[in-house]
């Protein structure tokens, strides 16, 4: 194993009674990397981070956490990593500043080095206004970051959040996505979601895991890309330009159709003053740069060109489609939002 | 300062954030002073300059209201509210979280017991003085009193281990300890060995000599016993958790 995988999962297996919660599952992530692990509800992503944690044992392979075996050294994995569980179960009883100071006794740093961690800590978590609060009377948003807090306190070469962002109102959300970002760019994360647009916003990699499977592993635009096509749009503008006549929808598409790599090409509905098409591109090939010359060489003015960020959306859904009914309403019922209502074109 | 006692600490401080501390003691010392001198008579009735009624009284309060309390959320609410993962994902064993839940918790019941000695010093002592205290069986009831919650509170902890819900961990832990107090009165009534078991498991006649000044060390070994014997398990079923 090179000395970079931080964290390396093997054949995990997880059996619950009858149920199979988790059925081979292997992945590495190496140091730096930010990792989506993604899946519906149900697929496997907490009992996952429960084995690497050391909470629970899998039923059959094994898990590393920086070179600490889960079954051999779990005091060792859970020293070099900071772990926030789902919903961020944290002390209601106490404040901010004694639930930190708690866990970092507990994780044997003295007050000094807890002191200089702490300024740290409260700058990239933002918890500056709520140190003296009690646990229990703060918003959703403000647990999460005191549970990343927590999490960070002993600055961690490696995190797991589970859900970080799930319960959260959009700001919150935009938030912690920041918080983990600025986080990220330092340490190894892997960060489960439900939600694409959060991996697109802050991961370069994505797993994704539908009924206990591994069912993709790979960058994102690479993930995107097995949907058998990336799909683009493309607007060209009506009127006439300084270097020609105003163009025809038919000469836009013919244009457009002659190119490499293009397989499928739709006419868009579009207010009067564009022609708009969707493409569909060869798989992971990045078509942009070639549309732009195009229509650069025929004299045309482009309005608008981009890659259909949905395509994602559709990936998922098509990987893990086998899984609507599977164990829904076991987590959480806000977990039933479409995501697609919250992407953006 | 090791996991161990940084848990132990958190535990016992946790009790103060809230009323159930001050309200359990308050209780628990009205009743005690009513039963220890008004009920039938008591103290004054039987005229002697003897604590005996307040080691008799006492572990019976410890029993049905204390230890119960104190040990009812242990572990049934941190595996409830999800905080038990936030706390066995840090780096500690999980014999650091029974060991701490424990000693924490017997913090508590051991604060009381020690309070209950305003009663000797307060009457033997300064400022009244009903009389020459005899105080080898006070030193010997207070060990038993010792002994005794160590063996309550482990009960108590293995309860919580095994539930969810503080509730159903408080009237379990609630007639356990009530039937061990109780088993001799039982047994009473039955012959042969199921009655010579009872008396075997009864904490009644297993204090019953400390209060009277006599350490016995099978008694002392029977506490110890049902302390260590209740740890395990509560251990055991911490650890279950991983493989289910």
């Amino acid at each position: 194993m090179s000395p970079d995988v931080m964290i390396s999962a093997n054949g995990l297996t997880k059996q619950f009674g009858a149920a199979r919660a988790l059925d081979n599952v292997s992945f590495e992530v190496e140091r730096g990397e930010v990792v989506g692990f993604l899946g519906p509800n149900g697929a496997g992503k907490s009992t996952t981070m429960r084995i690497l944690t050391c909470f629970i044992a899998p039923t059959s392979g094994t898990a590393q956490v920086q070179g600490c075996d889960v079954f051999e050294d779990p005091l060792g994995v859970r020293r070099s990593l900071g772990y926030l569980p789902q919903r961020a179960p944290l002390y209601g009883d106490m404040s901010v500043l004694e639930y930190l100071k708690f866990a970092s006794e507990i994780r044997g740093m003295d007050q000094g080095a807890f002191k200089k961690r702490l300024t740290n800590v409260i700058d990239v978590c933002g918890l500056a206004q709520v140190l003296p609060r009690q646990i229990s009377h703060l918003s959703h948003g403000y647990r999460q970051r005191v549970g990343l807090g927590q999490a960070l306190i002993h600055d961690p070469p490696i995190l797991i959040l589970d859900e970080p962002t799930s319960d959260l109102d959009p700001n919150e959300k935009a938030e912690v996505l920041k918080y983990i970002r600025e986080i990220g760019k330092d340490r190894t994360i892997l960060l489960s979601t439900h939600n694409l647009s959060e991996v697109e916003e802050a991961c370069a990699r994505a797993i994704i895991v539908s009924k206990g499977k591994v069912v993709a592993d790979g960058g994102i635009d690479e993930i995107r890309g097995r949907s058998g096509g990336v799909s683009y749009v493309v607007a060209i503008a009506e009127q006439s330009c300084e270097r020609g006549a105003a163009p025809k929808s038919a000469e836009v598409s013919e244009a457009l159709s002659a190119l490499k790599g293009v397989k499928k090409l739709r006419e868009l509905p579009s207010d009067e003053q564009a022609h708009r098409f969707e493409l569909t591109g060869e798989h992971s090939e990045d078509l942009r740069a070639e549309l732009f010359r195009a229509v650069v060489a025929k004299g045309w003015t482009m309005l608008e060109l981009r890659r259909d960020a949905l395509s994602l959306d559709t990936v998922f859904r098509d990987l893990t489609r086998n899984d609507e009914r599977l164990d829904r309403g076991r987590t959480a019922p806000e977990d039933e939002q479409e995501p697609s209502s919250e992407e953006k074109g | 300062m090791s996991p161990m006692t940084t848990i132990a600490k958190r535990e016992f401080r946790s009790y103060f954030d809230s009323p159930l501390a001050y309200v359990v003691m308050c209780l628990t010392f009205l009743l005690l002073g009513l039963a220890v001198f008004f009920y039938r008579g008591g103290f004054w009735q039987i005229d002697r300059a003897s604590l005996q009624l307040l080691f008799e009284y006492t572990p019976v309060g410890l029993s049905l209201l204390v230890i119960p309390v104190v040990t009812m959320r242990l572990l049934a609410e941190e595996k409830r509210s999800g905080t038990l993962e936030m706390l066995i994902t840090l780096p500690v064993s999980d014999s650091d979280v029974i060991l701490g839940k424990y000693l924490g918790a017997l913090g508590l019941v051991l604060t009381l017991v020690l309070a209950t000695a305003i009663y000797p010093l307060a009457m033997f002592g300064f400022p009244w003085n009903l009389g020459a205290l005899d105080d080898g069986p006070v030193w010997a009831g207070y060990l038993g009193l010792v002994l005794f919650s160590a063996a309550g509170v482990a009960i108590g902890l293995l309860v919580s281990a095994l539930t969810e819900s503080q509730s159903v961990a408080f009237f379990i832990t609630f007639f356990v300890l009530l039937l061990a107090w109780f088993a001799q009165a039982a047994g009473g009534q039955l012959s042969g060995s199921l009655g010579g078991a009872l008396d075997f498991v009864c904490f009644q006649s297993r204090l019953d000599g400390f209060s009277r000044g006599l350490i016995d060390t099978r008694d002392v070994v029977f506490f110890l016993s049902i302390t260590v014997v209740a740890l395990v398990m509560s251990f055991r079923a911490l650890e279950r958790r991983k493989w289910s």
